[in-house]
């Protein structure tokens, strides 16, 4: 996206830059995220250390128990689990987002924007009604099993209550956040370079590797940070769809405010997450912006 | 409003506030309702809000401790559906007012004499309550899958159905199956037996499908061959929805088998008591009750409706929720804070392990 | 300078790739759209259409009830957002301080938090100053989630807009607010079309913020499905999933379209995926 690449904007020149105006535009909306956002995180950081009462209700207190709680195998194995099927989701969705954005930007014609219209549409409606269809779909009666059997493939396939089905739905409903961003780094590709590539490596997959996708990778990492993150900390997903051994951090943070009636351990779990998950993506920044600022 | 953070900052002091009065049966305003979803037909409420000339405003909670967290954070509902250990909590708490039979013309039809409603033992004196609904918890199964069922909780691990089994994703139901077959009481916080049954429950693993309180779409689906499940789930799917309802049975285990009930109650912060009054008489009509059953399968303590109910589940039995199954202690009782968090924190290491 | 679009060749693995997907996307669809026409009740087999769970639909109030509340919500929440994120974007994009990247990096963290984190932590937040849940609360919460797509979508835009042509207005005479008014606000058109589509489309999807921070109101009709979902069969579902398919159809149709009014070669897919032309 536009934003992650800013090797072209020019300095603002200083008349532009003395700005009242503009100093004073970034009041009102600093004021909002620090009032709603700021303010909600400093919360729950506070209400890691609290208590619950014996009427159920969660209290500020000043106890590190919460957080010894984590120390746990348990929640440890939780965090590979969901950093698994987060790295899965990952990984499928960038299979499928560059044949795609590929097929649709380089070949679309004139149909591109039809195409992606087409792709963005069912991401933008009712994602659980969709899960809820594929819940009927695949079960095990279902007309993908019907289907399978009818036309002597296969005697059945267990597709759902699988860390699979966990991974699929997570695809499902995060992949197209792979696609735009890089179907817009194809768009601003000068397609030359990729005729060049080809005369010189004489192969679609080594231009690919070699052209093509370095070509592209401001796009690439904005998907991966839009996807991986959100991904890690789902519970929607495992929720309809998994099985015995499928539960997510996600599921795990959830609850705490619903059936643990925890809600102070819900919030430790909520920083550690956090903390992890920024842990990641400051990692991952300093890695993916050394190469951006290769020229 | 206060500064951020203000209302977390409390003592552990009990709430000791007299019953508000029971409110009159008379219209005040549009009913606001608070109710697990799909939990009423929607015939009947639309024709209560044609016949009063009233609204009726729809929240759904999909979970007991979801709805209690909305009640404590001081959202104004006319009329919720606790599950009876609530019903206690809320009391006890001064969250509820008192709902007066005498104003409720259909009320001969619950609180009839010698009818276990009078002296519930979520309510004593039946002060702020008015039933809704009963239900045991017991085993579906397909028959055409499965031969070897023994009428014992055991039969969640039954081998011939592996990979096919389900548990209810629900902490008291799943704690109180592994209760049940170990011979604890249901309410149990004690830490060796909970030990216990983690590891049984943990055992059932390598068996188990899922945890999932879908119980109909997983059985319809045929995913499910063994399930544990709600006696009114069962007979939906196999009187309502089965192509074959003889591939589908129903057992009520004999270590035991927890029994719950619903109830209506007022909130003592309702805007509209009056409405919730007339609105709760209206679901007590018979025939209303009736409607309700042919929607949910689940049966209503209505006394007029009774009969059509036992004709709903004439062919299992099990299903059938007599009242000297409600005097016994296989209930889903108020359990303290510590007590409730070391029950969670065993479940919470059963699912994510 | 043309660019040729055109490669010469078809890439057969791509192409075989982005059928599947869409057989892949659209199936469920096609499922809904099929099975809410079923006269029976059943999710696996069809035995006959029926208009009846649309029937079902039009008597069920709650159900009509939740649609509209979410289509207020997603409403208020888009033209909240469009405006706090606009500020947002041009304060961004000309002060060029410590601070203003501070701002910029902390209105992107909703982008890349679990929904369940915000939605957790708006709740503490509503529940800890005693605010009452209610459609504000969710429709204050999904502006703040919000906020962070316009900001992104108007300095893609922004980034283009020359600087010359607004120190061109000043030269002539115009204050920092006329230029802002009559030079900048106009260009951004487009960007505020497409991004105000997109974020009504997501609030209105949207259903991990409205689960945590709704009241006694109506509740978002996402949050109504999924207390459905968790329990029973409710074929009405079908129903009005179909209908919101169509809603979200044509709300999309409409963004390809509208900004074709404000010129040609423009469209809003590019301002939304920041490519420029």
């Amino acid at each position: 996206m536009a934003v992650l690449d800013r090797r072209g904007a020019k300095p603002a020149p200083r008349s532009a830059q003395r700005t009242w105006l503009w100093g004073a535009l970034l009041a009102l909306p600093t004021a909002w995220m620090v009032a709603f956002f700021v303010f909600s995180m400093a919360i729950v950081v506070l209400l890691s250390f609290g208590r619950t009462t014996n009427d159920g209700f969660p209290a500020f207190a000043t106890s590190t128990a919460n957080y010894r709680a984590l120390w746990n195998d348990v929640y440890l194995e939780l965090f590979w689990r969901s950093l698994l099927y987060a790295l899965a989701t990952v990984a499928i969705s960038v299979l499928i987002a560059y044949p795609v954005a590929y097929a649709v930007a380089l070949h679309g014609g004139r149909y591109k924007n039809a195409l992606i219209a087409a792709i963005v549409v069912p991401f933008f409606a009712s994602y659980l009604i969709r899960m809820y269809a594929w819940k009927a779909l695949l079960s095990d009666d279902g007309l993908v099993n019907s289907g399978l059997r009818g036309s002597g493939l296969s005697d059945g396939v267990t597709f759902l209550n699988t860390p699979w089905a966990v991974i699929g739905g997570l695809v499902y409903g995060f992949v197209v956040f792979m696609i735009l961003p890089i179907y817009a780094s194809l768009e601003r590709l000068d397609v030359s370079l990729i005729e060049a590539g080809k005369d010189l490596y004489h192969g679609p997959v080594r231009t690919f590797f070699s052209v093509t996708l370095p070509a592209t990778r401001a796009g690439l990492y904005g998907g991966v940070l839009l996807v991986f993150l959100p991904a890690l900390g789902d519970f929607v997903s495992a929720q309809l769809l998994g099985g015995a051994s499928t539960f997510m951090m996600g599921n795990l943070v959830q609850q705490q405010f619903t059936e643990g009636q925890n809600w102070p351990l819900g919030s430790a779990l909520t920083v550690a997450m956090m903390a992890a998950l920024t842990v990641l993506m400051v990692a991952y920044l300093r890695a993916t912006s050394t190469q951006a600022q290769e020229p | 409003m206060t500064l951020p953070g203000c209302a977390y900052i409390r003592d552990d002091a009990p709430v000791d506030t007299p019953l508000p009065p029971s409110a009159k049966a008379e219209i005040d305003g549009d009913l606001v309702y608070f109710n697990w979803a799909d939990y009423l037909a929607p015939r009947v409420v639309k024709g209560f809000q044609e016949e009063y000339g009233v609204k009726v405003i729809e929240s759904n909670y999909d979970s007991m401790e979801g709805m209690y967290a909305k009640l404590a954070a001081g959202n104004q509902y006319d009329i919720v559906f606790p599950i009876a250990k609530w019903v206690v909590k809320l009391r006890r708490e001064g969250k509820l007012r008192s709902i007066d039979p005498a104003q409720l013309q259909n009320a001969d039809q619950v609180f009839y004499s010698g009818s276990y409603f009078n002296q519930p033992w979520y309510d004593a004196g039946s002060a702020v309550s008015v039933p809704f609904t009963v239900y045991k918890t017991g085993v579906g199964w397909r028959t055409d899958k499965v031969s070897t069922m023994t009428g014992s909780w055991q039969d969640l691990w039954n081998d011939e159905a592996r990979g096919h089994i389900f548990t209810l994703d629900d902490q008291d139901e799943a704690l109180a199956m592994a209760a049940l077959l170990l011979g604890y009481d249901v309410n149990t916080a004690k830490a060796s037996e909970l030990e216990e049954m983690k590891k049984l429950l943990i055992s059932q693993k390598g068996l188990l499908r899922a945890y999932s309180s879908d119980d109909i779409n997983n059985m319809v689906g045929g995913d499910a061959w063994v399930h544990h499940m709600w006696s009114g789930d069962f007979l939906y799917l196999q009187q309502g929805l089965a192509d074959d309802p003889a591939s589908f049975d129903f057992e009520a285990p004999s270590e035991g088998t927890p029994i719950n009930s619903d109830a209506y109650v007022i909130p003592a912060n309702a805007q509209h008591p009056g409405t919730a009054m007339v609105f709760i008489d209206y679901l007590l009509r018979p025939e209303n009750a009736i409607k309700n059953m042919n929607y949910l399968y689940y049966p209503f303590p209505v006394r007029d409706a009774l009969p059509a109910f036992a004709d709903l589940a004439k062919d299992v039995p099990a299903c059938n929720v007599e009242i000297s199954d409600l005097e016994n202690e296989n209930v889903f009782r108020l359990l303290g804070t510590d007590e409730v968090q070391r029950r969670a924190a065993m479940w919470t290491e059963v699912k994510a392990s | 300078m043309a660019r040729a679009r055109r490669l010469e060749r078809k890439p057969m693995f791509a192409v075989v790739v982005t059928a599947v997907f869409f057989a892949w996307l659209y199936l469920p669809i096609l499922a809904v759209a099929l099975f809410s026409l079923n006269d029976k009740k059943s999710l696996s087999t069809f035995s006959g259409f029926s208009l009846r769970w649309y029937d079902d639909l039009v008597h069920n109030d709650a159900l009509i009830d939740s649609l509209l509340a979410s289509l207020k919500i997603a409403t208020v929440a888009t033209v909240g957002s469009l405006v706090l994120g606009t500020m947002l974007a041009l304060g961004l994009e000309r002060v060029r301080s410590r601070r203003g990247r501070v701002i910029g990096a902390v209105t992107l963290l909703p982008l890349v938090t679990p929904e369940i984190v915000t939605g957790v932590a708006a709740l503490l937040l509503f529940t800890g100053v005693g605010l009452k849940l209610s459609m504000t609360t969710v429709i204050l919460a999904e502006i703040t989630f919000s906020i962070a797509y316009v900001t992104v979508i108007v300095r893609g835009r922004l980034a283009g807009v020359s600087l010359e042509v607004e120190e061109a207005a000043r030269d002539l005479g115009c204050t920092p607010f006329q230029a802002l008014r009559l030079v900048i606000l106009p260009t951004l058109v487009p960007a505020l079309v497409g991004a105000g589509l997109l974020v009504f489309a997501l609030v209105f999807d949207d259903f991990v913020l409205a689960f945590f921070t709704t009241g006694v109101d109506p509740q978002p009709l996402p949050v109504r499905v999924y207390s459905s979902i968790r329990f029973g069969v409710s074929p009405a579902i079908n129903a009005i999933g179909t209908l919101m398919l169509i809603g979200s159809a044509l709300l999309i149709v409409a963004a390809l379209v509208l900004p074709r009014l404000f010129g040609r070669g423009t469209s809003s897919l590019d301002l939304i995926t920041g490519g420029q032309k």
